[in-house]
């Protein structure tokens, strides 16, 4: 009787876990799903993966099974040891001929697939991409096709979110300024690591309009978690108004914004030793060059130049954009997606919440080894944005000025 | 009972308490020295009660004739060449004192060795009245130390003498003697590990004429110094910073041939017939810019395919330094590989901390004497 309720409550949990792990494959909102490729990079490895995961599927089916009817069916009832032989040639060769003829099966393709998406000499468009603690930069060099085709002119330089033509072979320079970490957008392809020193080549090709979140895959310190990013896949035509927009000399805010016109001195006076926004001027009319090198550990702070052009900041862990505006976008049509993108964030739709929090207090939000009294093995530079003291009313000023950085 | 060598062990126990405590106080406590003299100070209490309790392993002086047979009255065998040792070592010390301190280190090590090996080589000559007893107590309580140390000395001479002789033969003829040098080594290895009846006397022997030739070659080679190249760069401050120019022959410091710099090379910068350009992964042909990525390390190699010998310079910017009293000075930031020959190839690894904006003059990397030659660097 004990023994029956026993094996019944084993059987129920048994059916209650795997339950959950198959609903838990069910999840609506998976914007990191490898399984609903965007691109043919991410196609390819889909047309690989599927076939595999079917194949090893019944493999792993057949051996729980046999597993299992052979613990059942020769569990020790107190009956004699059978007689045992040491031995079965035609068995044994059987059972290895079988997974090597599997392996052969899975092992071709594989290797074909990797050489395919290896494959650089039919690039279009190159961008290089850094990663640092904990964020992504990527900047865009006025160099061949970049320059010819795509008329970017001048290097953009942007962070947190990239921005790609649809239906482009873009080649992503992959490296990294401090450890080692790893760029991953699972709809568009595999992962590539960043390793200080080390120029890694990775393919993004995006089929549709849209954005497409990825996240970085190598632990990479504190704020690992922290440490996201999202790929936008703009129309031709669309990317050719980005890449306008991005090359569009800076404007000071109008005398009409005065709260817009005092967020620019706080900025050069708080914010512009790291960020660089290009354009801006120093009060003796230099023009302002971040130096970033001088107080972070992996010399480089995000540019800030068109921060409002960009869905996401702070390493892409928070929106821009307050929920509604952001689910505005994110579910928007192919055909819609470009001209809500490229609308920027405007006053309404900001999401004020948390970036005030940010320049309130951003070690607080985002950990980022910032306590000024423990910086000695740095050499004093910070690993992250510290906390800069700011009065509300600086905030104010600041968010003002940053509004108009579109 | 407070006998006589427990009376020193307490008393040095106390002391070392006594320097514990101030050390503690000096250094605002927290040191690892505290815990350090604490551990000695519990180990000579604990020493000294080992005494207390054996009495100093005396024997009672009315017993004349145990005392008489007692280890401690026993006379020390053999000569000892440990007192010429030392006094070889405190010669060292003196004479290190007022000309080198190499010599004075080593003086003070070796005559640390002599004493050390004296102290215990008398203290085993007591121990008992077996003199072969006696010997096999030095060998357990001075061979850990001896084996090792002896051993990394033997290595260092090798490596030394090694190292003086391949500084001295010509470039071409290095990786010649090494890879002989290595097949004999595992010749004879071989031979002696696949010979079961080998002697040990004609291996040690073999050994000893190898090291000795080994040695020999190494001192002549070292007094008749460095090859000709080396004793250049040493006498131009090779690693130094130095002016880039066309003549120079010595590298720059961030000029180097390391192989893990050339195995990822963010560009590869070709001089063929005249024409520099560059290639670079991602980007498909000959290329006249680069772009490379801000505040972060990047190898650029140089093939020099031209007849003549040239270097490559790499600028990025420039830096203005404060000196005070309104008086600054600006330094080109620049680096540059030596002058390599036909077919050579020579890695530089540069930092950029500014984009090229920042700079009045663009980023660019040249051939100097070759008109025309330059890339243009692009840093977003």
């Amino acid at each position: 009787m004990k023994s029956s309720r026993r094996w019944s409550t084993a059987i129920k949990s048994t059916l209650a876990v795997s339950a959950l792990t198959f609903l838990a494959g069910c999840a609506k909102d998976a914007p990191q799903d490898t399984w609903q490729p965007a691109g043919p990079n991410a196609e390819k490895i889909d047309n690989l993966q599927r076939p595999v995961f079917y194949v090893a599927g019944i493999v792993g089916v057949i051996v729980f099974a046999a597993v299992a009817w052979v613990i059942f069916r020769y569990r020790d009832r107190g009956q004699a040891l059978p007689e045992q032989t040491h031995g079965k040639p035609a068995l044994e060769i059987t059972l290895t001929v079988i997974p090597v003829l599997i392996l052969i099966g899975v092992g071709v393709p594989t290797v074909g697939t990797i050489f395919d998406l290896a494959k650089t000499s039919d690039t279009e468009m190159t961008i290089n991409v850094t990663g640092q603690q904990w964020w992504w930069e990527y900047d865009y060099p006025a160099v061949g096709d970049n320059a010819d085709v795509y008329g970017i002119s001048e290097p953009i330089v942007t962070s947190g979110q990239l921005v790609i033509p649809e239906d482009t072979k873009v080649l992503l320079r992959v490296t990294s300024r401090d450890v080692i970490h790893s760029y991953w957008i699972p709809k568009l392809n595999g992962k590539k690591d960043g390793v200080p020193g080390r120029v890694h080549l990775l393919r993004l090709e995006g089929s549709e309009p849209g954005i497409y979140a990825g996240q970085c895959t190598e632990f990479c310190g504190l704020s690992h978690a922290y440490m996201r990013m999202e790929t936008v896949v703009l129309s031709k035509t669309d990317y050719a108004a980005w890449v306008a927009n991005q090359l569009e000399p800076y404007a000071s805010p109008s005398a009409d914004n005065a709260l817009a016109v005092e967020g620019e001195k706080l900025f050069l006076q708080q914010c512009a030793r790291c960020h660089q926004v290009n354009g801006l001027l120093n009060p003796d009319g230099t023009p302002n060059i971040a130096a970033p090198d001088q107080y972070v550990v992996s010399g480089a702070a995000p540019n800030l130049t068109n921060l409002m052009t960009r869905n996401t900041f702070a390493g892409a862990s928070w929106d821009l954009l307050t929920p509604e505006c952001r689910d505005d976008v994110w579910n928007a049509s192919s055909a819609e997606f470009g001209a809500k993108y490229l609308a920027g964030v405007s006053e309404d739709c900001l999401n004020q919440k948390d970036l005030r929090e940010w320049l309130r207090n951003a070690p607080e939000k985002k950990p980022m080894y910032a306590d000024p009294t423990k910086l000695t093995e740095t050499g004093g530079k910070y690993r992250g944005m510290p906390a800069l003291g700011l009065t509300e009313d600086q905030i104010n000023a600041i968010v003002a000025y940053l509004l108009e950085r579109k | 009972m407070i006998t006589t060598g427990s009376k020193f062990l307490y008393g040095l126990g106390t002391a070392t308490t006594v320097a514990a405590i101030l050390w503690f106080i000096a250094n605002d406590g927290g040191s690892i020295g505290v815990v350090a003299l604490a551990f000695l100070a519990v180990a000579l209490f604990f020493i000294g009660a080992i005494a207390s309790f054996v009495r100093d392993g005396h024997v009672l002086s009315t017993e004349t004739e145990a005392h008489a047979s007692s280890n401690a009255a026993q006379r020390g065998v053999g000569r000892s060449w440990f007192p010429f040792g030392t006094a070889f070592a405190t010669g060292m010390v003196a004479v290190g004192l007022v000309s080198s301190p190499g010599i004075f280190k080593v003086g003070i090590c070796l005559q640390f060795a002599m004493l050390g090996e004296w102290l215990i080589k008398n203290w085993s000559d007591r121990a008992s009245s077996n003199p072969a007893y006696n010997e096999k107590v030095r060998s357990w309580v001075v061979h850990p130390l001896e084996i090792p140390v002896g051993g990394s000395l033997l290595l260092a001479v090798i490596v030394l003498s090694f190292s003086r002789i391949m500084l001295s033969i010509s470039k071409e003829s290095g990786p010649i003697v090494f890879a002989i040098a290595g097949a004999l080594v595992l010749f004879v290895g071989s031979m002696i590990s696949v010979r079961r009846g080998a002697s040990r006397r004609i291996v040690g022997a073999l050994a000893g004429v190898v090291l000795v030739a080994l040695s020999g070659a190494g001192i002549a080679l070292a007094l008749d110094g460095e090859r000709h190249e080396l004793t250049v760069a040493a006498e131009e401050d090779h690693f130094a910073h130095r002016p880039c120019g066309e003549e120079a022959e010595e590298a720059d410091e961030d000029a180097g041939r390391a192989v893990s710099a050339k195995s990822s090379v963010a560009a590869t910068v070709i001089l063929r017939d005249g024409r520099l350009f560059a290639e670079m992964d991602g980007w498909a042909g000959e290329l006249s810019a680069i772009t490379l990525q801000r505040s972060n390390p990047s190898n650029i190699l140089f093939i020099n395919e031209d007849d003549h010998e040239h270097r490559m310079v790499v600028t990025y910017g420039m830096i203005t330094e404060d000196l005070g009293g309104g008086v600054s000075k600006d330094t080109v930031l620049e680096a540059c590989t030596s002058l390599i020959g036909k077919g050579g190839t020579q890695a530089v690894s540069v930092v950029i901390p500014k984009p090229s904006f920042a700079s009045e003059e663009p980023y660019s990397i040249t051939v100097p004497g070759v008109e025309g030659a330059s890339i243009e660097i692009q840093v977003p």
